[in-house]
Formats: C-alpha cells, structure tokens, sequence
C-alpha cells in the first residue's frame, strides 16, 4: 500500500512539462519584456533620457513574430506532442529566431525614431534587451547540452548564429544605436586597443607555455621538486591581480632607470612590460599543473613497454607521453586562455592598454556605452577562445581512446 | 643464446637478484618462476636493460649488453608485458610496426611484416588491423602484445607475466598458441609467471628462483622427479606432485599393446577390446571397477584417449568413467593400443 503525498497539480506538471529550464527562462523573459524598459531614449551622449516598453518600441509583425516564437518554445517544452530529439532542433531554431527578432526590432526603433529626432539625440538598449538576449543564449546552450550533440553540430550553429549578427552589423541596422554611434567616434583607437588586448594575451601565454610545459615536465620526473614548485605557483595565484600589477610597478621602474638599456627594450614601471610579467605568473599554475597531471595519466606500463620497445627517452615522450598527455595540457591552456582574456583587462590599469582601458574611461565619464564598448568584446573573445580550445581539446583525445 | 653470468642486483644493502649464473640455450623457451619478491622480473628486466645489473655479466647472443646502446640492444629483443602496455592511441597495426619504425624499415616491409603477424596469430580475420586496442577483448590484445614483440625478428623474446590479466579459458588458447609460435619460430624466450601450470606447459627449462637466488634450473620433469629440496617440493606444491608430473607425460609413452576380439565372447586376458572390421573399438571386455570380470562397456567417444593427450587428463577420465583402462585411438579412431590404471602406476623415470 503506497500513499503519494504529490499534491496533484504538481503530479500533473510533472507529466505536462519535460523542459523546465525552458519553461522558466520563457518566463523569465516574458516578465522582463513585460516590466522592464527595452530601450532608452535620450536628447544627448550623456543626459538620463526616458523609457520605452517592449510593446511602444516593437512593430506590429515583429511583436507578432516574437509572440509566434515564445508560443513554439512553449510547445517544445511540453512533454507533448513533440518527441524529445525534435523538440531540441526546434528550441535550437526559435532561440536563435528570437535573438535575432530582438536584436533586430532594437535597431529598427532607432532608426524610425531618430528619424525624426535633432542629430544628438541617443537611442541605446534596455533591461528587457539584455535579459531577452541572455535568455536566448541559454535556452541554445541548454538545448545541446540535453540533445547531447557533437561539437561539428555547436561549431555549425556558432558559426551561423555569429555570421547573421555580424551581418545585422554589418549592413548598417545598428548605426543609430547610441552604442554603434560611440563606436563609430572612437573606431581608430577602438581597433588599436583591440590588437593590443589581443597581443597582451598572447605575449603572456607564449611564455607561459615555454616556461609552464618544462617546469610541469621537470615536477613528474622529479618528485622531490613538486611540492615547492607547486607551493611557489600556488602563492602567486593567491595575489590579487590588482595588488600583483601593483607590486611589480617600483621594482620594474627601478630595473628600467638602472638599466637604461632595459628601458630602451620597454622594461618600464607602467605599460605592457609588468602586465605581461604578472599574466604570465598567474598562468603558469594551471599550465604546470595540467601538464604534470597529463603526464601522470600515462599508464606507466605504457611507458615501460615503449621504453622496452627500444625507443630513446625523446621517442617516448614525443610519440607516447605527449600523445596521450596532450587533452590534459590543453584544457589547462584554455583555463589560461580565458584566464588571461579577463585579467588583461584589468592590466589596463597600469597603463597596459587593451580594451580595458575603455572600461576605465567609461567608468570614469559615466559613459555606459564606453564600458560595454570594453565588456562585450572582452566577454565575445573568451567565448570564442573556451569553444575553441574545448574543441582541440576533443580533437586532441587520442582517436583510440576518444 | 643468453648468458647470465654472477648476476646480482643490489638496491642498497638488500640484494634482490644474487649471483644468479643460468644459459639459455638457442631455441630454448625458460620460463623464470619463484614466489612474489624472488626478484624474477628485476632478473628479466636486466636483460634488456630497463633496470642496470649491479654485479656480474649478461651475454646476449654471445655480446655483453653493456657495450651496447641500450636503445638499439631493446630494438634486437622483443619484449611483452600485460596487455595495457599497448599503445592506446595507435591503432593494432601501428602497435605491431613499433620496433620495425623505430629501425627504419621501408614501409612496404613493415606492411608485409605485419600482415605476417596478423596471421601468424590467427589476428587477420575481423579487420582487426585498424581497430584502436581499447576495441579488443583481453585474448586479442594479449596477442598483439607477443606479435609487437616478435615484429622485429628479434632472436630473443623477453616476456613479463604476458597472460596474467586474462581469464583461465583465453589464457588456456594463449599458451597453447604461444607453445605453437615457439615451435614454429624457434625463438628464444625467457618467460617470467607466478603460476607452475603454466611453467610446467610451456617451459623446455625451468628456473626457480626464491628471495635472489636460483634454487634449481632444470627441465620441467627434473624439476618434478628431481626436487633440489623441500623449497622446490613446496612451491611445485608437495601434494599434486604426481598429477604435476602426469600432466608433462604423454598418453604415448604409456601406451601398450591392446588385446583385440572380434566378438564379445569372454576372452582370456583381464582387459578385452571387442573391435569391428575396421579396428575401431566397440565395447571394453571387463576392466570395469567394482564389477565381475564379465561386465561388458559400449565405447563411449568421451572415455578414449590419444596419443597427443597428457597423462593426467587420460587419468582423470578413467576415475570419472569409472574404468581401469582407456582406448588409444589414432587419427581415424582405430585402436593403437591402451592405457591402464596398472599402466600408470608401473611407469616411472
């Protein structure tokens, strides 16, 4: 005899939805559409402007064709009557309809609006904007992670998902936008910055990996050298980035004015000489530590029978170690990767550059669209950096053992 | 041929391997066995190197290993270790082709090479050449494991415990293809295992080693009638000692003539066989225990013996059929001869 406490109605939810993390984001971004503003209108750069709702900013067929996908994420969400696997494909492609909609009546209000506006006057995105655009992204997300889909099939969907965006870009849709509008009044420096941030993060992970894979190396061969090595990298990571930038700042200067030779090649107090010194501290824990436990991985009958094979000790760390080590290792180069995407911001601080330094500026001027103008890129570039690497990471497993 | 010669290893003041002498004759397949710790697989290992002796000498085909670089002295021998020594990454023909890379060896030799393997170990009928080593059951891979190790043509095949993480059946197929590759190659092996079956299966001598020290080096049947001591009467395992020794006889060397009658008329000798026209054996004539000299048994195909067959299985059949002798058949089933209860008893050297 069994007696189900389930109140009935939640019995009956159960049965009726199989996606509640759809079922809540809907929600989420329907209320959001509902409450909060989609976007700001105001007369100039920088004076507080007022508010527009969803339903005052949306045409008629685009709020039709928004209403239409919302009610297709609905039904996929239901246990019936779509099966599982379709009912992915379908979230997959409203999703993506959805952002699109989005971002596109958003640049289609500027445009009608400023129309009819003085030449300084600002249209710029809204709570709701964002919280739809974020909904969106997940209900995609999560929508591969239930379909367990391969990464051929994400690298796909990537790729179109950024290319009709781009496009939007692109054709001009968004110039009235108050955020295209500050881009198009900084776009020299804008792209100097962007190759600086770009060159920041790559000067400090070259060395890091030439420094980090020897020393990892070094810790498996030799167990006595682990503990120290590891503790040393460990304090380094418990530096807050502010206060390491900060402390490298008197002992490089004085370096630079008593060398000026040193100076001449950039070794500066300020700039990109301690940034890079810093980014290259905190990345190599995760660069030692990934390769070290990588090549721990290895089977050591593995490695006895290769080494019983009559290969050299490079032969077996080239075609056997490295080999099977090498999933390890670069899933430590993608927690650097993305690692020093972020902290590079920070770097602009002490004079480093890279597209923190709009941050700083914005924040400074109360100028929003400056930061986000710092953020969003920062934030597209390690997103492409951690897909990126997770798939080498996949290619990289041995196909043996993939 | 190798030569071990005062060999001793020592990891401080303990000496793991001590003043071991043994020569493994061309052609001879030793198999080292002793207890855990004996310090068999440190003696194995010090053949090719992958642990440097600390005393004495070792000769293999006549040149003292030391004066070789390590690395082309493991490429002449071949060397096979439990079956997660494969390469996971590289699929069953590239595991095989290691040593012949390693040579550099054109690669329409290293094809042929391994397509020679793959049959030699009955490998080449599912496609298995291109399958990765996590795709292969426990007996496969056992087998690309000794086929890497013979891919070189090496004269002398090191092998550490090989069949020691496969079940009783595969492992039953494995030595008996591993003896059939022994035959046919006439490769030096020095085999190291824990267990005296198979030592006493497939080793030509035997080296039993305990705490460092050789305590006998013999063939198999010495090893059995001979014991050294009461260490090696212990280890060969004092109470099967006699079915031990059975199980290395043959059904032929205690075959004798049989009596023959062509009807089932109580014959003279104790032990009848009635045949037909061909010779093939119909019913035993007595010779059934607990029973008067007159019972009459119809030949039953599962209590016959072959000339091939050990001793101890013979044996066995006759306890389980309840029978005091057994048919020899040749080939065709006709009778060769018989062995007895008697017979088994009576034989000894």
């Amino acid at each position: 005899m069994s007696v189900s406490h389930v109140p009935t109605s939640d019995a009956a939810n159960v049965r009726l939805v199989a996606n509640r993390v759809l079922v809540t984001l809907l929600c989420a971004g329907l209320l959001a559409a509902w409450l909060l503003p989609f976007a700001t209108m105001s007369p100039n750069r920088l004076a507080s402007g007022q508010t527009v709702g969803l339903s005052a900013a949306l045409s008629a067929w685009q709020m039709s064709a928004l209403l239409v996908l919302c009610a297709v994420l609905a039904i996929a969400a239901l246990r019936r009557p779509l099966p599982r696997g379709l009912a992915h494909g379908v979230v997959l492609l409203a999703s993506l309809g959805l952002l699109l909609i989005t971002l596109y009546s958003l640049g289609d209000y500027a445009q009608r609006t400023l129309a009819e506006k003085s030449p300084s006057a600002r249209v710029s995105q809204g709570a709701a904007f964002w919280v739809m655009v974020f909904c969106c992204a997940l209900a995609a997300i999560d929508a591969f992670q239930r379909a367990a889909s391969g990464w051929l099939l994400r690298l796909g969907y990537m790729l179109i998902a950024g290319g009709s965006v781009a496009m939007l870009f692109a054709s001009g849709h968004f110039d009235d936008l108050s955020i295209i509008r500050e881009y198009a009044n900084i776009r020299d420096n804008f792209s100097d910055q962007f190759i600086t941030h770009l060159v920041l993060v790559g000067s400090a992970l070259g060395p890091a990996l030439l420094i980090g894979i020897p020393l990892g190396l070094l810790a498996h061969r030799h167990v006595r050298l682990q503990g120290t090595l590891f503790s040393v990298l460990n304090f380094f990571q418990t530096i807050p980035s502010i206060a390491l930038f900060a402390l490298l700042v008197a002992p490089l200067s004085a370096l630079g004015n008593a060398f000026p030779l040193l100076g001449e090649w950039g070794v500066k107090g300020i700039g990109a000489a301690p940034a890079i010194i810093a980014l290259v501290m905190y990345a190599l824990l995760p660069v030692v530590r990934n390769t070290y436990a990588g090549l721990k991985g290895v089977p050591p009958a593995t490695v006895e029978a290769a080494r019983g094979m009559g290969m050299t000790a490079r032969q077996v760390l080239w075609r056997v170690e490295i080999p099977l080590a090498l999933p390890v290792m670069l899933s430590g180069l993608r927690i650097v990767t993305v690692q020093a995407i972020g902290l590079t911001v920070v770097a602009a601080l002490i004079g480093a550059g890279g597209l923190g330094a709009f941050i700083f500026q914005g924040l400074g001027q109360y100028a929003i669209d400056l930061v986000l103008l710092g953020a969003i890129p920062t934030i597209v570039l390690a997103v492409i950096a951690d897909f990126t690497l997770q798939m080498l990471v996949v290619l990289s497993k041995p196909a043996g053992t993939r | 041929m190798i030569e071990l010669q005062g060999l001793t290893k020592r990891y401080g003041d303990t000496r793991v391997v001590d003043d071991i002498s043994l020569t493994v004759e061309q052609g001879e397949f030793c198999v080292l066995i002793g207890p855990s710790g004996c310090g068999k697989s440190t003696t194995l290992k010090m053949i090719n190197r992958l642990i440097a002796h600390s005393e004495g000498k070792i000769l293999v085909s006549g040149d003292d290993i030391t004066t070789l670089p390590p690395e082309r002295l493991r490429r002449r021998i071949g060397y096979a270790i439990q079956s997660i020594g494969l390469f996971p990454h590289w699929r069953v023909a590239d595991n095989i082709a290691t040593v012949p890379r390693l040579l550099k060896w054109p690669s329409s030799r290293i094809a042929a090479r391994v397509d020679e393997l793959l049959a030699l170990f009955q490998l080449d009928a599912d496609g298995l050449h291109d399958k990765y080593p996590h795709q292969l059951s426990g007996g496969q891979a056992q087998r690309v494991g000794v086929a890497r190790a013979l891919a070189a043509d090496p004269d002398v095949l090191l092998m550490d415990e090989p069949f020691g993480a496969v079940d009783p059946l595969t492992r039953d197929t494995l030595q008996a293809e591993l003896a059939r590759v022994h035959r046919q190659t006439g490769k030096t092996i020095v085999f190291v295992t824990h267990d005296m079956d198979e030592a006493l299966r497939l080793a030509s001598r035997v080296a039993l080693l305990n705490a460092g020290q050789l305590v006998q080096y013999d063939r198999p049947a010495e090893l059995l009638v001979a014991p050294a001591n009461d260490f090696v009467r212990d280890f060969i395992g004092r109470a099967d000692l006699g079915l031990k020794l059975l199980s290395r006889r043959r059904v032929e060397e205690y075959c004798r003539p049989a009596q023959r009658t062509r009807n089932n008329a109580i014959a003279s000798a104790p032990i009848t066989w009635q045949v037909d026209a061909d010779d093939r054996p119909m019913a035993l004539l007595g010779g059934r225990l607990g029973e008067s000299d007159i019972a009459r048994t119809v030949v039953n195909p599962e209590w016959i013996a072959t000339p091939e067959m050990s001793m101890k299985e013979a044996l066995s059949r006759m306890v389980w059929f309840r029978v005091t002798a057994l048919p020899v058949l040749d080939n065709e089933g006709r009778l060769l001869g018989e062995v007895t209860m008697s017979g088994v008893m009576g034989h000894r050297s």
